[in-house]
């Protein structure tokens, strides 16, 4: 296999290059930084030939904040409120990555309770995630009322988790050791009056975007992500299993209580948008099915097993820990020189490697399309940059 | 140049091995052109599809109290946010007005963006002990991250409900959040004489002392007016 390396210049040099051919001619548009259906700060360059797009090309470093270099001051428990910057729709899933890798690395053992707490929090993160990704996909396609209904919805939910977190966003609930604060005492109640209200808004999602026939058409056929390309550019989550691979990290390398709860994998079968958009509609419902499942079981204990301020300090060595964000695997790199901060940090995104499968995607297909196709991918852009 | 139409072609790569990975349902599929069917079912399930969906606006159209979820400027003075929501920090006063904060600084040391800047008095005459001179918070760096709140080990900091800060002038965000300059509620307390205990607490005004930034010159920006704040 080889790999072409070539700046952005050469490129469009080549392509504005000597052509008095009355044919037409190809050329650059730049999609971005600021446009409304990138999502955030993305600049897509285009290679265009009337409408159809030859190249897409991400240009990436707009909304970098270094997070990982600041991370290398930090102590471990100042770390985590970082990563709620990343991939800020699954903010918690991210603090959790975290937490998990370094308490994996100095041997802290959480009890069941604080399993539990996450991993039904992490599945109300990944409803809302989704909730605000159907919406915007209506939006991006040209309808907007959906956008409305999504966050409707996600404001209740976001109430529920705002009520035990205290913040709607940027949440740093999840410490290494434990979690910040118990959960409410409604908390429980509420969840459950949440699952009675969302399962019914499910069936209205459907007959707002699902069966109608215009979404269906600009999404079926467009954008198809071969599962050989999905697994060749690290893809993960809702578009790895959309292209057909059942590849999910809560099923295959249980961690929370996931192999406590029975819930199923979504997979779809020829990697179009449209089986994206499937593959993220029914993670909403198995995800409503596993928190129902793990609501009631609770068990008593503390919710932090370590004291706050005391130094966390990781043995010498490296150490990699992963699991399942609302967009794919979150990996977490450590490497630790016995300080109480670490020497390194890295994160590999589920984002970064999601954006790269935009252009065998969409490669010969309309610009129309690709705004279907990169709302499908359900990007967030500072999980990228970082 | 001739223009082609370019077919996506799927990477050349031999078949992969997925392993044993389970997989346990597969996503529907349904879609109303995606199937064979006739001209005629087509038409009648795409019609059904859109009026469906126009339905469902409009019974909301009919009913909107159900789809309103906040309506913010005009609920302002009935709106409660949760007991937990993290907006402005402030630090715990009692109905004496005194604090519990014993500047010991634990939580400026893990503050993981300094917006937290503690002078102290290293002695105070009366008490003996170090006493808190500012305790400055610098709004425009603090991420809400509550990590000060819960390392404090007197628990004297807390995050209010009150979200609405916003100011025309930057310089505004960093401000003293001790009402006064001196020792603690239970320092004061153990004192016998009330006179000194209450000449130790010298009043602290919002933006006095030598705040950073605090409505200070800068280049081209003339000083703040900050005797009169305008986050009234
Ligand atoms: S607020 Fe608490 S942690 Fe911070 S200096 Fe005062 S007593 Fe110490
Ligand atoms: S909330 Fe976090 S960032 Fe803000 S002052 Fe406290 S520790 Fe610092």
């Amino acid at each position: 296999m080889t790999v072409e390396v070539s700046s952005l210049k050469e490129l469009v040099e080549q392509a504005s290059g000597d052509d008095r051919s009355p044919d037409t001619q190809e050329y650059f548009v730049n999609m971005g930084p600021q446009h409304p259906s990138t999502h955030g700060v993305l600049r897509l360059v285009l290679k265009l030939d009337g409408e159809r797009v030859l190249r897409c090309i991400p240009v990436l470093g707009y909304i970098h904040r270094s997070i990982e270099k600041i991370s290398e001051h930090m102590n471990y428990m100042n770390c985590v409120h970082l990563t709620d910057r990343m991939d800020y729709l699954s903010s918690i899933m991210n603090n959790w990555a975290v937490s998990k890798a370094v308490e994996e690395a100095a041997g802290i053992e959480v009890n069941s309770r604080i399993q539990y707490i996450r991993t039904i929090f992490a599945e109300l993160e990944r409803i809302q995630s989704h909730q605000l990704w159907w919406g915007v996909l209506g939006m991006d396609l040209g309808a907007f009322t959906p956008f409305l209904y999504g966050i409707r919805d996600r404001e209740v939910l976001n109430d529920v988790m705002e009520e035990t977190v205290g913040a709607r966003l940027t949440m740093n609930y999840v410490l290494p050791g434990g979690l910040m604060a118990d959960i409410h005492p409604n908390f429980v109640h509420r969840v459950k009056e949440f699952i009675k209200y969302f399962r019914p808004k499910l069936d209205e999602y459907d007959d707002l975007l699902t069966n109608n026939v215009i979404i269906q058409e600009r999404l079926r056929n467009v954008g198809i992500l071969s599962p050989q390309t999905a697994v060749q550019y690290g893809a993960t989550g809702p578009v790895l299993r959309g292209s057909g691979v059942a590849f999910d990290l809560r099923k295959d390398h249980p961690y929370g209580v996931y192999d406590q709860a029975d819930f199923e994998v979504p997979v779809g079968t020829i990697g179009d948008s449209w089986d994206r958009y499937w593959v993220r509609v029914e993670e909403m419902r198995q995800s409503l099915n596993i928190v129902e499942q793990l609501l009631d079981n609770i068990p008593p204990g503390d919710f932090l097993v370590k004291k706050l301020n005391s130094k966390i300090k990781i043995p010498e060595g490296r150490y990699y820990s992963q699991l399942e964000t609302a967009r794919g695997v979150l990996g977490v790199f450590i490497a630790s020189d016995k300080k109480d901060e670490p020497y390194r940090l890295h994160y590999r995104s589920p984002n970064f490697n999601n954006l790269w499968c935009l252009e065998p995607m969409i490669k010969g297909d309309y610009i129309a399309s690709l705004i279907g196709a990169m709302s499908s991918l359900d990007l967030v852009i500072p999980d990228i940059d970082r | 140049m001739a223009t082609t139409t370019p077919v996506p072609t799927e990477t050349e790569c031999p078949p992969i091995d997925f392993g044993e990975l389970k997989s346990n349902c597969v996503a529907p599929r349904p879609s109303i052109m995606g199937q064979k069917r006739g001209l005629r079912s087509i038409l009648w399930l795409s019609f059904k599809g859109i009026v469906r969906g126009l339905l469902t606006t409009l019974s909301y159209f009919r009913r909107p109290s159900t789809v309103v979820t906040q309506q913010y400027p005009e609920n302002r003075d009935t709106l409660e946010m949760f007991e937990r929501y993290r907006g402005r920090l402030s630090l715990i006063h009692n109905e004496e007005g005194e604090h519990g904060c014993t500047a010991c600084q634990i939580c400026e040391r893990l503050c993981p963006n300094a917006s937290i800047i503690i002078t102290k008095d290293k002695k105070n005459e009366a008490t003996g002990k170090p006493a808190l001179d500012q305790f400055i918070w610098r709004q425009d760096t603090c991420t809400f991250c509550n990590i000060c709140v819960l390392v404090c080990p007197f628990d004297t900091l807390e995050m209010t409900g009150d979200f609405e800060s916003s100011v025309f002038d930057r310089r505004l965000l960093v401000f003293n959040l001790n009402e006064y300059a001196g020792p603690t509620a239970g320092q004061l307390d153990k004192l016998e004489d009330d006179e000194l205990a209450k000449a130790q607490m010298k009043p602290m005004n919002k933006y006095q002392g030598p705040v950073p930034m605090c409505g200070g010159e800068m280049d081209g920006i003339p000083k703040l007016d900050v005797e009169k704040p305008t986050d009234a």
